[in-house]
């Protein structure tokens, strides 16, 4: 008897996205008269919405994650080689900081993967445009910075390297690795929170993105920037067909990211105001795939998906995949192309004098007659 | 010292010698990619994989 009841618990999934399962779970374990429970004896019906504060669908292993950006952090001078991506990004959201004109005594980089976000903003000439005035470098318009990222040693990476601290005062504050912890500030403590690169990671996007606006003073930005849409789809494709010729099915090599629509209900939805998304891609030729993929691995950007096949990818796969790619997508030097889909986000918390969109239904003048005079 | 070669790397090496291969086999995969199964180039694939072993 009691050996059957472990099959049947054995045999529900692990992980279901809807609740109403939940409550089934104690009754397979109570009812051993039933070789298999029907989920049609479970009573509680609910829609499918996500309760706020509920369980997420994990898509991704955050100890992975965890152990790949330790790993890769560990040899510096690989990590570092494979930096260029990072620090392109990093320094393409310290640019929008130019069009703020504020001083913001205390920020949080949230995810600073090696505090790629410091460095871009005490590089000097932010603005290279020869028609105006060399501009100082952003730094002056920070107070303090935060660098907070779960890997304590790519984040302490480069610590020991020259850093400008006169021109920013910066503290690295190692994050605990369960993603679903509250950030450990007060509440409304930061005038800014900047993140790069870090949050395709996340599992819980609306979860994070609110905890994010929990610790902004009111009528603070946030600006931020992750990996996203089409983000390696050359590698996506590729490895798809050599798997599905070679093997005859296919295992997840590429996460899911999200799209540029859905960031801006994510953001909506995690109480942001006046939101701005836009995407930019960066297109990297690499020699071969095996540049690309080790250059991806010194990144700490390895596959961490769940319910991805365990073990190396095997290398018949690999063969075809580089055969592939280079058939579908390759240059005609000879190089391999990959494109990284950058979707910027800018949201501000509600408060302060902040404009607001007028009441529904409280407009006087008709469109109509606008339109057609032109 | 001389740094440990990564056995991925020998293999990168090993790759890049059967062009003429991968390019047969590539095009096979590609003419038809809407409907493709198991096997479908696999003779391409061993000509492939025997130069790349070689």
């Amino acid at each position: 008897m009691r050996l059957s009841v472990a099959r049947v618990r054995l045999r529900l999934p692990v992980q279901r996205p809807t609740l109403s399962l939940c409550s089934c779970l104690s009754f397979a374990t109570t009812a051993t008269r039933f070789p298999s429970p029907t989920l049609s004896l479970c009573a509680r019906r609910a829609y499918a919405s996500q309760a706020p504060g509920g369980t997420s669908f994990n898509v991704f292993n955050t100890h992975t994650k965890w152990l790949q950006k330790e790993r890769a952090a560990a040899n510096p001078e690989l990590s570092r080689q494979a930096d260029y991506l990072k620090d392109e990004v990093a320094m393409r959201v310290c640019e929008r900081l130019l069009d703020v004109k504020r001083h913001f005594p205390a920020v949080l980089d949230l995810g600073a993967n090696s505090c790629n976000i410091a460095r871009a903003l005490v590089s000097p000439n932010p603005d290279p445009d020869p028609s105006t005035p060399l501009s100082p470098p952003l730094a002056t318009k920070i107070g303090s910075l935060t660098c907070a990222d779960s890997s304590p040693t790519l984040l302490h990476r480069d610590a020991s390297l020259p850093f400008d601290a006169s021109l920013l005062s910066l503290t690295r504050l190692v994050l605990p690795p369960d993603e679903t912890a509250p950030l450990p500030f007060p509440p409304e403590s930061f005038d800014m929170v900047l993140s790069s690169l870090s949050l395709h990671w996340v599992n819980d996007l609306p979860g994070a993105l609110a905890r994010v606006n929990a610790v902004l003073k009111p009528d603070s930005p946030f600006i931020g920037a992750m990996l996203g849409g089409d983000t390696l789809f050359e590698l996506r494709t590729s490895l798809q067909l050599a798997e599905q010729e070679r093997r005859g099915g296919i295992s997840p090599h590429v996460s899911p990211l999200a799209d540029v629509r859905d960031v801006g209900g994510l953001l909506q939805r995690a109480g942001f105001q006046m939101l701005t998304v836009d995407v930019e891609d960066i297109v990297v030729d690499y020699p071969d795939i095996f540049a690309l993929m080790q250059d991806l691995q010194a990144m700490g950007e390895g596959n961490a998906v769940l319910g991805r096949e365990m073990g190396a990818i095997r290398r018949d796969v690999l063969l075809a995949g580089e055969a592939i790619y280079r058939e579908l997508h390759g240059n005609e030097d000879g190089s391999l192309p990959a494109t990284f889909r950058v979707i910027h986000m800018i949201g501000w918390k509600a408060g302060g004098n902040q404009p607001k969109p007028l009441k529904r239904g409280s407009g006087e003048v008709n469109l109509k007659d606008i339109l057609e005079k032109k | 010292m001389q740094p440990r070669t990564r056995p991925i790397q020998r293999f990168a090496q090993a790759v890049s010698k059967c062009s003429a291969e991968a390019a047969v086999y590539g095009k096979c995969v590609v003419a038809d990619y809407n409907s493709i199964h198991k096997d479908l180039c696999a003779k391409e694939f061993m000509k492939l994989k025997n130069c790349y072993l070689v």
